[in-house]
């Protein structure tokens, strides 16, 4: 009896192995097919879980199926070592281009690790930058195999403090709700390492108090004095839904309505965490119809948040063009597994969405959008 | 006579690796009696109703149970079908109540859900008041004595209706007045036509309360007679299966001078007071007591792994603090623990491992490295000095039998060049055959001019193999006797002394 | 060591002696006891069919640096767990040392250097930081094993505890001197030589140093655990900690020594680390410890305590490097990799625990 579990158990092993084969037969006679293109196109995400990249995938994948390449898709669960185990393991295989994700955003020594390793291989980065205060536009210029095609990282940032000016300058007395004259605000920031999650937790107040001083308004207050970093991060670096209730369930034990200190405007990295504060905010009764409705602004208009400002629960957030982003990625890869080289590839891009960077001419930014409905 | 039969074993054999456990041992009990089961530690009891409850797989050989035959795949479903055993070592939920106890796996629920409370604690009452046990249903067990344990394991098998109930060695560790109550329930069982075996060392007891005794010895059935039929020399006769004198070897050690002086133990955390004596170079000291008299707390408390809130040990003039094992060690002590799977084998290291692992500083070179030549050969050597039964040095220790273990780790104990051996039952759970080669390695040690110091519940081996024996009561020394003139009756006096 | 001839000749005899049915068991006894090795031979066989680039010298050369960058925490690990314990403190620990390593290790000219007083990198810096990560690894793993001694808590407590505090250090060390928790970039070439520098070219793939050093902690691993005073006394300690008392084993220290050991080896891990991937952020070495638990499990470090090989423990590491390796190559998406990786580790478990189960 106890044979047959342990043969059974054995079987279950062989099966899981040989089943992996089994997807694996197929997939490899779909990159045949590819390889009659002569590309292996191996595509590294940093995770699997974000639900905005979810979307670009989604995108790329039927680009790149319209072009008649097949992907392999390689996801390193935010962790920058197993990344580059499979960069390593892809090189080794064969690949013929490399898409990145890089884990570790803003790190420009991990680009040139991956580059170095790539050798002639191109590499094509994406959506997660990969240098700080211009050392991504040294790395880019340095080395003639690759390319960056991602999002201007402050520019969301200062188009989301924009939209909150204006908004608030428009809004301001619905918003004072205990009408002392000042608003407080929260910030959910998304990841304390994140370069896009730094300058979106900057420029998102700044320019917002730019607009207000502008036209004559006092600027946003951090809703707790004692606290001089002026926001609550997500400790786990995931950008979530449920550390931005967490702290905004917490954040109303203290501060709300009764003792007249209430939060008046959530501004949050992504979209992910602002639906996670509408949710708190819905709880206790706010943001819901024939409540009193305090604006929730994010970044990326994903599904869900572009049907949270349909129903007046959020109320804008900036729209990360998935398709643009997977256009860019997928011609891109198209033209330099087609012979063109990275400068040459980008150049050749010919759509309103895209534009340049003015000091590298491999580095292309997708334009965000505002939004605050249809 | 034959529709009388409950519980019909049939040559039940059963092995286990280098031991034959039983050997076509037969077993008949009737309705309304109690049948005695007896033999040495070691003699097969033990295994024979592991058989019965389904603990071990039997071998061979048929059980009936009023005729039909039965096979128990464990102790569940033997109570199910009505056949009880009330453990020597109790198996039960300490945390948990009383009833929690009795109903456990079968609780009575309200709609198959909801436990209900009520009717648990009715009906655990009620049979208690059948019994005349006066405990709180509610009550947790373990603030209770194990004696009240007992009871409650009792009162667990009679509530399944038990027609056979086992009791396994249930005196050990009951006051006189408890063993009175113990036998007005048995006696009141036996006439409600329950089958009863009861397993005992204590001859008085088989006498007084037992209608038949089968003998057992080495795994083998000796003899089955009506109580009245058998004089205690009789039993002992059969138990042992020789003349007392050939059990033993030949004592040829002569004890010298004072060597090692206790005084005046008193444990912190047990019940030990105040414990002196001495013991000689050359010369082997019992311990003798009923359980929990103190006997393995004195043992551990010399060897300073049980903590001494005042006492002195000096050895040979030179006093010994002893405060922890490396200490005592270092000192010349050694310790052959009671509990051998729980403190004295590593199970799943191999005969070498076991060997060395209180001796390492020996095979130390260049002062880090451990030779492993020099351990290779001081295992073989204690295998071949022990006679140690082992395929070979790798072999893991728990596959050995107890007396082959038993050997290990004395090896493992001479191997620190001890001077003074304090040995805690080392002959439990042995066959025959191998505890007359521990007690001619005991002697060997006394003849080399080594004290040793044994904890037995064997009365004959203390008196067999000891110059002077330490009677412990209640955490005291009751008394000190000559082996060579003490009676079983005298140490049993002075171990009933502080009770 | 026994002679291995030796014990061939005494099987086939005891072999011949074996009736049809037990010669029957024997075989399926020895598939079963084998069962991983003999399908991690298939699997990689059939690998090296379909992808023919993963029979490369290259490919060898990939897997051997992944085995060597991932076997330092699996050994220090595998003493927690011959002890019946666990740590989940690694990965953390491995995080924070790779953080101040790499703080340490900075380039002198570089803009967004955290510590502009720290020296200059030399032969001797880079000696002098190597042994402070491993001396703050062994100072993590001591708390570790203090409280684990001295309290009886259980491993998986205390270094449950430990994880968190070790992780608030790192979050805190991430923000100091304004780095507002930006990964720490710029790490010096005289670094990234010592530790990923080429030794040489297998297939035109580098191998780097620390694929010696791995080879060198695992000499030395062998070394502490088979032939000192020391190793004998974790196996005692962790086969029964009663008995190793009593035989005058000192099992306090050992349970301390064994854990700040494994420290020390997440402190090199973490030097190592911040090379690997080129920088290091707050969240390097998160979950590191899962994959080194699933290394030494798989090669036969039984959490029933007082078993383990350090040969095990390197099959162990080679058998996910392998799984990663090989399923990367034939373009398995990630999320059957994580089953096949728990089907494995559940079933090479349940095979090993066979062996230590009483059969009655």
């Amino acid at each position: 009896m106890k044979k047959l579990f342990a043969l059974m158990l054995t079987l279950i092993m062989a099966l899981s192995l040989v089943a992996c084969g089994g997807g694996e037969a197929a997939d490899d006679g779909a990159a045949d097919d590819g390889a009659a293109d002569g590309a292996k196109v191996v595509v590294f995400w940093y995770d699997e879980s974000d639900v905005y990249l979810s979307s670009v995938r989604d995108a790329l994948n039927k680009e790149f199926a319209s072009l008649g390449i097949t992907p392999d898709n390689q996801f390193a669960a935010n962790n920058q070592t197993t990344q580059l185990d499979q960069i390593n393991t892809a090189i080794a295989g064969g690949a013929d281009i490399l898409v990145v994700n890089q884990v570790t955003s803003g790190a420009s020594d991990t680009a040139e690790d991956i580059i170095a390793a790539a050798g002639d291989i191109p590499v094509i980065f994406f959506n997660r930058a990969i240098g700080t205060d211009g050392s991504d536009i040294t790395v880019l210029n340095a080395n003639s195999t690759i390319a960056f095609i991602g999002t201007d990282a402050p520019a969301a940032g200062h188009m989301q403090g924009k939209m909150i000016g204006d908004y608030v300058v428009a809004n301001y007395d619905a918003i004072d709700l205990n009408g002392d004259g000042s608003i407080s605000y929260a910030m959910m920031k998304g990841d304390e390492a994140n370069v896009e999650a730094i300058y979106r937790t900057q420029f998102g107040v700044e320019d917002a108090n730019a607009v207000l001083t502008a036209a004559g308004k006092p600027a946003l207050v951090y809703f707790d004095a004692a606290n001089t970093d002026c926001y609550q991060v997500d400790q786990a670096g995931a950008w979530s839904a449920a550390a931005a209730k967490e702290y905004m369930d917490t954040n109303f034990v203290s501060y709300n309505e009764a003792s007249g200190n209430m939060i008046e405007l959530v501004i949050c990295n992504n979209d992910g965490m602002a639906e996670g504060v509408v949710a708190s905010l819905q709880e206790k009764g706010y943001n819901v119809e024939g409540g009193h409705t305090v604006p929730v602004f994010g970044v990326d208009a994903t599904d869900n948040a572009k049907a949270l400002i349909a129903e007046g629960a959020m109320t804008g957030t900036i729209k990360q063009d998935a398709q643009g982003m997977a256009a860019a990625v997928s011609q891109t890869v198209k033209a330099v597994v087609d012979g063109a080289a990275p400068v040459d590839a980008l150049a050749g891009l010919n759509d309103a969405r895209f534009s340049l960077n003015a000091d590298c001419a491999t580095m292309l930014y997708v334009a965000y959008a505002p939004y605050t409905g249809e | 006579m034959e529709q009388n039969v409950l519980l019909k074993m049939e040559g039940i054999t059963k092995t286990f690796p280098g031991v034959k456990a039983l050997d076509g041992v037969s077993l008949e009990v009737q309705r309304g009696t109690v049948h005695a089961l007896m033999g040495e530690n070691g003699a097969g009891k033990s295994t024979l109703m592991k058989c019965l409850f389904g603990m071990y797989v039997k071998d061979g050989g048929h059980i009936y149970l009023e005729g039909k035959e039965i096979n128990f795949k464990n102790s569940k479903e033997a109570l199910d079908n009505g056949v009880a055993m009330v453990h020597q070592e109790l198996n039960q939920a300490l945390k948990r109540s009383v009833m929690d106890n009795i109903w456990l796996g079968r609780y009575p629920t309200i709609g198959g859900i909801a436990v209900n409370e009520k009717k648990m604690y009715n009906d655990t009452m009620a049979v208690f008041e059948e019994l005349g046990i006066k405990v709180d249903p509610h009550r947790i067990m373990s603030t209770m004595p194990v004696s009240q344990r007992q009871m409650v394991e009792i009162a667990k098998a009679v509530s399944y209706n038990s027609k056979v109930i086992v009791f396994d060695e249930p005196t050990s560790s009951l006051t006189e007045e408890e063993v009175e109550h113990l036998f007005e329930i048995i006696n009141m069982l036996r006439d409600r036509g329950v089958g009863i075996i009861y397993i005992s060392h204590k001859m008085a007891e088989i006498k007084r309360i037992s209608d038949y005794i089968t003998v057992m010895r080495d795994g083998q059935w000796v003899a089955t007679e009506r109580a009245e039929d058998l004089e205690m020399n009789d039993i002992i006769r059969l138990m042992v299966g020789r003349e007392l004198t050939n059990q033993f070897p030949p004592k040829t050690n002569t004890p010298g001078e004072v060597y090692l002086q206790v005084e005046g133990i008193t444990g912190m955390y047990n019940q030990l007071r105040d414990v002196t004596f001495d013991a000689r170079r050359g010369e082997i000291v019992g311990l003798a007591g009923l359980d929990a008299s103190g006997r393995t707390e004195s043992l551990e408390s010399i060897f300073g792994i049980r903590t001494r809130k005042e006492g002195k040990i000096t050895l040979g003039g030179k006093p010994c603090l002893n405060r922890h094992a490396r200490e005592s060690i270092k000192n010349g002590f050694a310790l052959l623990t009671e509990e051998r799977r729980a403190t004295g084998i590593f199970g799943v290291l191999d005969i070498k491992e076991n060997t060395v692992i209180s001796s390492l500083k020996r095979h130390k070179r260049f002062g880090i490295y451990l030779s492993e030549k020099s351990q290779r050969e001081d295992t073989q050597r204690y295998i071949d000095a022990m006679r140690t039964k082992t395929p070979s040095q790798e072999t893991k220790i728990r596959s050995l039998s107890g007396g082959n273990q038993q050997k290990v780790i004395i090896g493992r104990w001479l191997l620190t060049d001890p001077e003074v051996l304090l040995l805690d039952e080392p002959t439990r759970g042995i066959d025959v055959g191998a505890k007359y080669e521990i007690y001619q390695l005991i002697l060997d040690l006394a003849n080399k001019g080594k004290t040793v110091l044994m904890v037995s519940s064997e009365m004959p081996e203390l008196l067999g193999v000891c110059d002077r024996i330490v009677v412990m009561s209640g955490g005291r020394v009751a008394g000190e006797v000559d082996a060579a003139t003490t009676t079983q009756e005298e140490i049993m006096t002075l171990a009933a002394k502080y009770v | 060591m026994t002679n291995p001839v030796a014990n061939l000749q005494r099987t086939a005899a005891e072999y011949k002696k074996m009736d049809q049915k037990d010669q029957k068991r024997f075989w399926s006894d020895m598939i079963l006891n084998n069962a991983l090795y003999i399908l991690m031979a298939i699997f990689v066989i059939y690998t090296a069919i379909k992808e023919p680039s993963f029979r490369t010298l290259g490919s060898l050369a990939n897997l051997l640096t992944q085995v060597a960058a991932y076997l330092p925490l699996a050994l220090g690990i595998a003493g927690c767990i011959v002890l019946t314990g666990t740590d989940l403190s690694a990965g953390r620990v491995v995080g924070l040392t790779a953080a101040v390593a790499g703080v340490f290790m900075q380039k002198s000219d570089f803009a967004n250097k955290m510590f502009t007083s720290i020296p200059e990198v030399s032969g001797g810096w880079i000696a002098a930081t190597l042994l402070i990560v491993v001396l703050i690894g062994a100072a993590i793993g001591l708390v570790n094993g203090f409280f684990v001694a001295k309290f009886s808590l259980h491993p998986f407590i205390v270094t449950l505890s430990t994880q968190l505090i070790t992780y608030g250090i790192i979050l805190w060390f991430f923000a100091l001197n304004g780095n507002n928790g930006q990964p720490i970039s710029g790490l010096s070439r005289e670094y990234k030589d010592f530790v990923g520098g080429a030794m040489f070219r297998l297939g035109g793939v580098a191998v780097p140093r620390y694929v010696l050093y791995a080879a060198l902690l695992t000499a030395l691993m062998w070394f502490i655990w088979n032939k000192t005073t020391f190793g004998k006394n974790m196996f005692a300690v962790g086969s029964n900690a009663e008995a190793a008392k009593v035989s005058g084993v000192n099992v306090f220290m050992t349970t301390m020594l064994v854990h700040t050991l494994a420290g020390a080896m997440y402190g090199y891990a973490g030097f190592i680390e911040g090379v690997r991937a080129g920088s290091v952020a707050a969240s390097t070495g998160l979950n590191a410890e899962c994959d080194a638990i699933a290394a030494c499990v798989i090669g036969g470090v039984s959490f029933v305590g007082g078993t383990g090989k350090i040969s095990g423990i390197i099959l162990g590491v080679f058998v996910l490097r392998i799984i990663f390796v090989a399923l990367t190559m034939l373009g398995v998406d990630s999320s059957s990799l994580y089953i096949i990786k728990g089907a494995i580790i559940l079933c090479a478990c349940a095979l090993d625990m066979r062996k230590y189960l009483v059969k009655k």
